[in-house]
């Protein structure tokens, strides 16, 4: 066992990367970025109408972290130290750019929607609970599956943003090489999120069977992109659409998902379809 | 007083021992019995996250203010078990992952029907029970400031003794955050109060008490709440509790202590 990682088991499946370093992470999680980025100048320099409303519904999607951690903590997701001491600096990073997005968004359009989304969304905690004592420890899987899947569909939006930035920049005063900035550091503060669910997806889905299941099935019932609930319908349909309109990144996504050991092509299509793209 | 949470966002860190020299406990550690309180106040800070779950399932997930506390706070309660976990390592007492999660599958049933209990209770009760959450999370609060405190006189280690204050000031702003929500709460609110009376005078435990053994529980609080000095510690804790809108006369904490029978 590596005393400093807490992993005590070789992966079964493939040769990956050496295990994520969950301390190291905690130690070099990134904070505010109010310091490093003129998010007022960002936010005055001018953003296409709909990029601005895309970070909006970022800053809701990112921010959505407590419903996340509720979801899963109910489960024996909570008696994996190591995967919640992750989720500790992982709320506290997502929280960070949520700030920064809203900065420079301004508010969501529409919050009173926003609530009434929350207090129907996906099945009770109690049920949760219930469903996760028959579960076990294969549920943990599942959980860190539907974390890799978020981040991809909400780098397919990061990373129209980033393209979208770019033209702008020729524009003298605007935006652009700004944004883009905030944007690549965004992505690179996510990176190391999705690293870690992408190992621990692939270590536990390729160990069991059953795991990789019940990421199947969790990934098909769930609504995406995963905090959908924070915002409202439109913006929600306007956030899909925005993300999705690339064909090509739609398909990488299908990749994405397909790549994890155990989910298939069905479970990589349900995902595209509850997206609507 | 309100509880400014765009101030405490913006000022949270990880508490810093960087700067002290554990290595003293080398040649000046601490004993035994001390080691396994640190080391029971190191678990449940390092579970501080899984708490989080009990308070989400019920209606005060909604407010954004309660989701930007709970954030900062469950870092701020990791890193006091990474800072405790570095004192028990110099006494080559390794709190890995691995341990935690040994300890946290022991638990079994107990641990896993709370979230039910909870919220069965939250739905009863409703946004009355964010009153019980936060008044919970006050007493909780309280008793660990107050734990980090008494550690400290008992041991009289200079190095345990200023780590230990630079995590109960953060427990401080704990207790702000937590006092300010259960006050508004409760006050004017007298249906809201009597859930909150029911609920402490009738499930409040020291924490760490569903996350533990009673004996080690039992260890603990006779390690720092007994004899004269304890009792009046515990007493200036529910001392705070009950002066909290409708709460009056609850002494939860000499309870429990008499349960455990700890004089
Ligand atoms: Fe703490
Ligand atoms: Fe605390």
């Amino acid at each position: 066992m590596n005393p400093s990682t807490g992993v005590g088991r070789a992966p079964t499946v493939g040769r990956g990367p050496a295990p994520f370093d969950v301390r190291g992470f905690a130690r070099t999680a990134q904070g505010s970025l109010r310091d490093e980025f003129d998010l007022e100048a960002i936010a005055r320099a001018g953003l296409a109408p709909e990029c601005r409303r895309t970070l909006a519904a970022l800053a809701e999607l990112e921010g959505a972290t407590m419903a996340y951690l509720r979801n899963v903590l109910v489960t024996a997701t909570h008696k994996d130290a190591r995967v919640t001491a992750f989720l500790v600096s992982w709320a506290y990073e997502k929280y960070w750019i949520a700030d920064a997005l809203r900065r420079i968004a301004g508010e969501a359009e529409d919050p009173e929607d926003r609530a009434a989304g929350i207090a129907t969304s996906g099945r009770g905690p109690v049920r949760r609970a219930l469903a996760g004592f028959v579960q076990g420890f294969d549920v943990i899987g599942a959980h860190l599956a539907l974390g890799y899947v978020d981040d991809l569909v909400l780098d397919l939006a990061y990373a129209r943003l980033a393209a979208a930035a770019i033209p702008i920049a020729t524009d003298p005063g605007a935006a652009g090489p700004a944004l883009g900035d905030l944007i690549a550091r965004i992505r690179a503060i996510k990176s190391r999120h999705t690293a870690f669910f992408e190992g621990e997806t692939c270590r536990r889905l390729g160990a069991s069977p059953r795991a990789a299941r019940l990421a199947r099935r969790e990934i098909r019932r769930s609504p995406w992109p995963l905090g959908g609930a924070a915002v409202g319908a439109a913006e929600r349909a306007a956030f899909v659409r925005f993300a999705t309109s690339d064909g090509a990144a739609v398909a990488a996504l299908a990749r994405g998902i397909r790549s994890l050991p155990g989910l298939d092509d069905r479970t990589a299509t349900a995902v595209v379809r509850r997206l609507g793209a | 007083m309100a509880f400014d949470i765009d101030r405490y966002t913006e000022t949270s860190v990880s508490v810093n021992w960087s700067d002290l020299d554990l290595e003293v406990f080398r040649r000046d550690p601490l004993p035994e019995s001390s080691l396994r309180t640190l080391r029971y106040m190191a678990d449940v800070e390092y579970h501080t996250v899984c708490y989080t779950r009990d308070l989400l399932t019920t209606p005060s997930h909604r407010e954004a203010d309660v989701s930007a506390f709970m954030t900062m706070w469950n870092r701020e309660e990791f890193w006091h078990g990474e800072a405790l976990a570095a004192v028990l390592a110099v006494h080559d007492i390794t709190v890995d992952y691995d341990a935690l999660k040994a300890n946290r599958m022991k638990l079994g049933w107990k641990d896993r029907l709370d979230p039910i209990k909870q919220s069965v209770l939250g739905g009863l009760v409703g946004q009355d029970f964010v009153a019980v959450h936060m008044s919970w999370g006050a007493a909780n609060e309280w008793s660990a400031i107050t734990a980090y405190q008494r550690m400290a006189e008992l041991e009289e280690h200079p190095v345990l003794a200023e780590l230990l204050r630079r995590i109960a000031k953060q427990e401080a702003r704990h207790v702000a955050f937590y006092t300010s929500q259960a006050r508004e709460r409760l006050a004017a609110n007298t249906k809201a109060q009597k859930v909150t009376r029911f609920a402490l005078s009738r499930f409040w435990a020291p924490v760490g008490s569903s996350i533990s053994t009673e004996d080690d529980v039992r260890h603990v609080m006779t390690h720092l709440m007994s004899g004269p000095e304890g009792r009046r510690s515990a007493r200036k804790v529910d001392d705070s509790i009950s002066g909290m809108p409708g709460l009056a006369g609850l002494t939860i904490v000499q309870d429990a202590l008499d349960r455990l029978g700890v004089s």
